[in-house]
């Protein structure tokens, strides 16, 4: 009997602890204690230098996250926004070795970018092909493209202007945390304040009912994979600004970072449920864990452990209900 | 006096702070089938589900013949002999009759614990026959009607040795023959000294089959009354706290000579024949039919959602091409559909969502939505709606039946559509909520707004339409002017007498 009382009381708190950690509330709660924890291990961790320095590694998972966001919140998946990133990246460099303008190579790499979406968007929504099939097929066709048009090596000695996007600095502000907070305000303007967000909710809530709600629901549902291709894009010119190098492998296992960051910041799998604020501070809380253990000198391989432990008991708290 | 078989006493629940439930009791006894009745949001729900541990009480006691017991969980409650039929069927269409009825303590041999199939079969077989029910155990039950599922879900309820049956609205889309054979089913269990609760909008039917009834208003008791010596009046009286005028309001206006809408030649594929009509301006004109007739089609076909529809369509006199629900709303036609949850709500999202989904850009101001304008047109909507409670921010999951149809018809009616087109519009929905949603057809059709109803209730199109044409197997059979035509007539009609 007292066993009982022991374990009612145990699992009440366990109940009350668990539904804290659910909603954005809970994910500051998260990022707060990872930063303490990480504060007290590592001198080198709270100082406004590594603070900037996180917010320019989330940068491009949180660009990427942001356009996956959409495709989630419609109830699909794009597993290929690693690939897609390689490929782009490629083709911008190509296009920039070529003709010397960053301007043109960054409208070509854009346009690329939007062309892979709107392939997957039609591929699933007109073709009818779940979407996991359809953009795992196009993570490996975008992956072999690169390396084929590349041989499998790096396009280099790109001109250093086209660094200042993903290296450089206004003041003590990385380039290209202002260009994720851009794409952020954007997005998160688009889905609170106009009739697309409303619209791509109610599409992942319940398809029929949107449709016969006069929601033009192909359209939108093709347009999410297309801002996905377009983040996708965006994400691939950074890694190559930064690097000055379109590496054909770049960005490889992209995809699951950027998954990790939606759903940990609240979305649902199933759709309609989501915001990109979750997903900010999801990335958020993955570029924590990522920079605080490398500070710690965590072994990598033991990283890819922990982020997996972490990511899981986030979602289970979320799930409990 | 009978034993007294469930005894509910006390019975508190609130959600956030609102009570559902206060002091509510509740007494079946041996051998008796028992109503519950009440409005949409009177409570039913939840005492139904603090019955079988859906829900926990807050206060009150709950005795199963004359002892305590606390109902943990659904399990729980099936192990103290409580089963539930609900409107959504638990079924897996997928299996079979006899493993549907079996699912979760299917006789097993003790090798591996595998599935005695011989024996799963004939015990199957035994219930169906004791129930003389013709259906094969090793049908799939993806196979059978909507009346035959439903008796499945009774065996299987039955099968655990439940004897206290809950019954939530049986008859829902079941045919007049299903519903006698469940009628004829609930005669054996009575006789097998199964108690049952039952709960239905149709007082009809409560007459037909219940032994005494319980309503519950606005949470509390409001009477419990013997069968035999009440009359329908008093029971409406009681359910809604005032006495109903009317169950069908009579309208003032009158429909206009103007044509509003026309359909030529249509036809959907499930139809044998194209059928041509016309609607006028502030007309009610009423489509039946029976279940399976074409009538969903039909409406899903005019308002665009079928691609694979034929025929012209007009609209004041000129032809229009209507190839997606979006073109039928910008020719200003709106369309209430048959399946609430499935087709007509975002369940999980809001109300102010719900509603104003369909007619964002009333709320929108150079493409930006102001959230002031959303939540005012959703409040005023709701407001003229009397949805309850009034609350925009609340997920219509959490609303009661009638005030969920509410909220499908307010998506479309803050619109101010020029032609409406409603299937089955008050199905499952109380008296009250009922007599509310015809006022408000009435109301848009004195507007001027060109109503077209689809509705397999004979008595109500009979009540409410100018005009009613009745269609078999997807072809017109008929054309009865509302106010002359009798429910036996479009019976008739809608059968193939």
């Amino acid at each position: 009997m007292e066993k009982n009382i022991e374990k009612t009381d145990r699992s009440a708190f366990w109940a009350k602890f668990l539904k804290m950690l659910k909603g954005e509330l809970g994910l500051i709660l998260i990022l707060v204690i990872l930063m303490v924890v990480f504060s007290v291990i590592s001198p080198f961790f709270f100082n406004s230098r590594n603070l900037l320095n996180i917010t320019r590694q989330v940068s491009i998972t949180l660009i990427v996250a942001i356009g996956m966001t959409f495709v989630i919140l419609t109830g699909e998946i794009d597993l290929s926004v690693g690939s897609s990133a390689a490929l782009v990246g490629v083709a911008t460099a190509a296009v920039l070795t070529a003709t010397g303008s960053i301007f043109i190579a960054m409208i070509a790499g854009l346009a690329m970018g939007i062309g892979i979406g709107l392939t997957n968007g039609v591929l699933t929504v007109y073709g009818r092909v779940q979407s996991f099939i359809v953009t795992l097929a196009m993570m490996g066709i975008a992956r072999g493209v690169a390396l084929v048009w590349t041989g499998g090596k790096p396009i280099s000695r790109l001109p250093v202007n086209f660094g200042i996007m993903g290296a450089g600095y206004l003041g003590p502000v990385p380039v290209s945390t202002i260009i994720a907070a851009g794409v952020f305000a954007l997005a998160f303007f688009v889905l609170n304040k106009t009739k697309h967000g409303i619209y791509v909710k109610s599409i992942g809530a319940n398809k029929e009912a949107a449709r016969l709600s006069a929601i033009p629901v192909k359209k939108y549902r093709v347009l999410a994979f297309a801002i996905s291709g377009l983040t996708s894009a965006l994400g691939g010119i950074l890694i190559t600004s930064r690097l000055l190098s379109a590496q054909p492998n770049a960005a490889e296992g992209l995809e699951m970072n950027v998954i990790a960051a939606v759903i940990l910041g609240g979305a649902s799998l199933s759709g309609g449920v989501g915001t990109v604020l979750g997903t900010l501070l999801g990335a958020m809380v993955i570029g924590v864990i990522d920079n605080g253990m490398n500070l710690v000198g965590v072994s990598s391989f033991f990283q890819q452990i922990v982020k997996g432990v972490i990511i899981l008991v986030a979602v289970l708290a979320k799930r409990s209900d | 006096m009978p034993e007294t078989v469930l005894k509910l006493e006390g019975i508190h629940k609130s959600f956030g702070g609102i009570h559902a439930l206060k002091d509510v009791s509740f007494e079946l006894a041996e051998g008796e089938v028992h109503a519950l009745l009440g409005e949409n949001g009177a409570g039913k729900s939840t005492l139904i589900k603090i019955l079988t541990g859906v829900h926990k009480m807050d206060s009150g006691s709950i005795q199963v013949r004359g002892k305590s017991v606390t109902i943990e969980d659904p399990v729980d409650a099936r192990h103290k002999g409580i089963g539930a039929i609900y409107q959504e069927l638990s079924l897996v269409d997928s299996l079979t009759v006899a493993e549907n009825i079996f699912l979760g303590h299917e006789p097993t041999k003790s090798f591996f614990g595998s599935i005695k199939k011989r024996e799963l079969l004939d015990k199957a077989a035994k219930y169906l026959s004791s129930f003389a029910i013709a259906v094969d155990p090793s049908a799939f039950v993806g196979d059978l009607g909507l009346g035959q599922k439903r008796i499945i879900e009774i065996i299987k309820a039955l099968s655990i040795n439940a004897n206290i049956l809950l019954l939530d609205e049986p008859t829902t889309g079941m045919s007049r023959a299903e519903i006698d054979t469940l009628f004829k089913i609930m005669d054996d269990l009575k006789k097998k000294e199964v108690n049952m609760i039952y709960i239905s909008h149709h007082l009809d039917e409560v007459f037909r089959v219940c032994d005494r009834a319980t309503v519950l208003r606005d949470g509390q008791n409001a009477g419990t009354f013997d069968i035999r010596s009440v009359d329908l009046k008093t029971l409406v009286k009681s359910m809604l706290g005032r006495t109903l005028k009317e169950e069908f309001p009579v309208r003032e206006g009158t429909s206009s000579e103007e044509k509003l809408f026309e359909v030529r030649e249509f036809r959907t594929e499930k139809m044998f024949a194209p059928i041509n009509f016309s609607l006028r301006k502030g007309e009610i004109l009423g489509i039946t039919g029976i279940i399976g007739s074409g009538k969903s089609e039909l409406a899903l076909g005019l308002f665009g959602a079928d691609s694979s529809v034929q025929g012209d369509i007009s609209i004041g006199g000129k032809a229009v091409s209507l190839k997606s629900p979006d073109d039928a709303k910008k020719h200003g036609i709106s369309f209430i559909p048959e399946d609430r949850k499935g087709q007509g709500l975002f369940l999980r999202l809001n109300v102010e969502h719900n509603i104003c989904v369909a007619n964002i850009d009333l709320a929108i101001t150079k493409g930006v939505v102001s959230n002031k304008k959303k939540s005012q047109l959703a409040k005023d909507t709701c407001e003229k709606l009397r949805v309850r409670p009034l609350d925009i921010k609340m997920a219509v999951q959490n609303l009661s039946g009638g005030n969920q149809q509410k909220v499908v018809i307010g998506k479309w009616l803050c619109g101010e559509p020029d032609i409406l087109i409603l299937d089955e519009p008050t199905r499952g929905i109380d008296i009250g909520a009922k007599t509310e949603i015809y006022s408000l057809i009435n109301y848009l059709a004195d507007r001027g707004t060109g109503i077209l109803i689809m509705s397999s209730e004979f008595r109500e199109m009979s009540a409410i339409c100018d005009r009613i044409l009745v269609i078999r197997k997807g072809e017109i059979v008929g054309e009865l002017v509302g106010k002359e035509s009798s429910t036996e007539q479009l019976l008739t009609l809608a059968l193939g007498g």
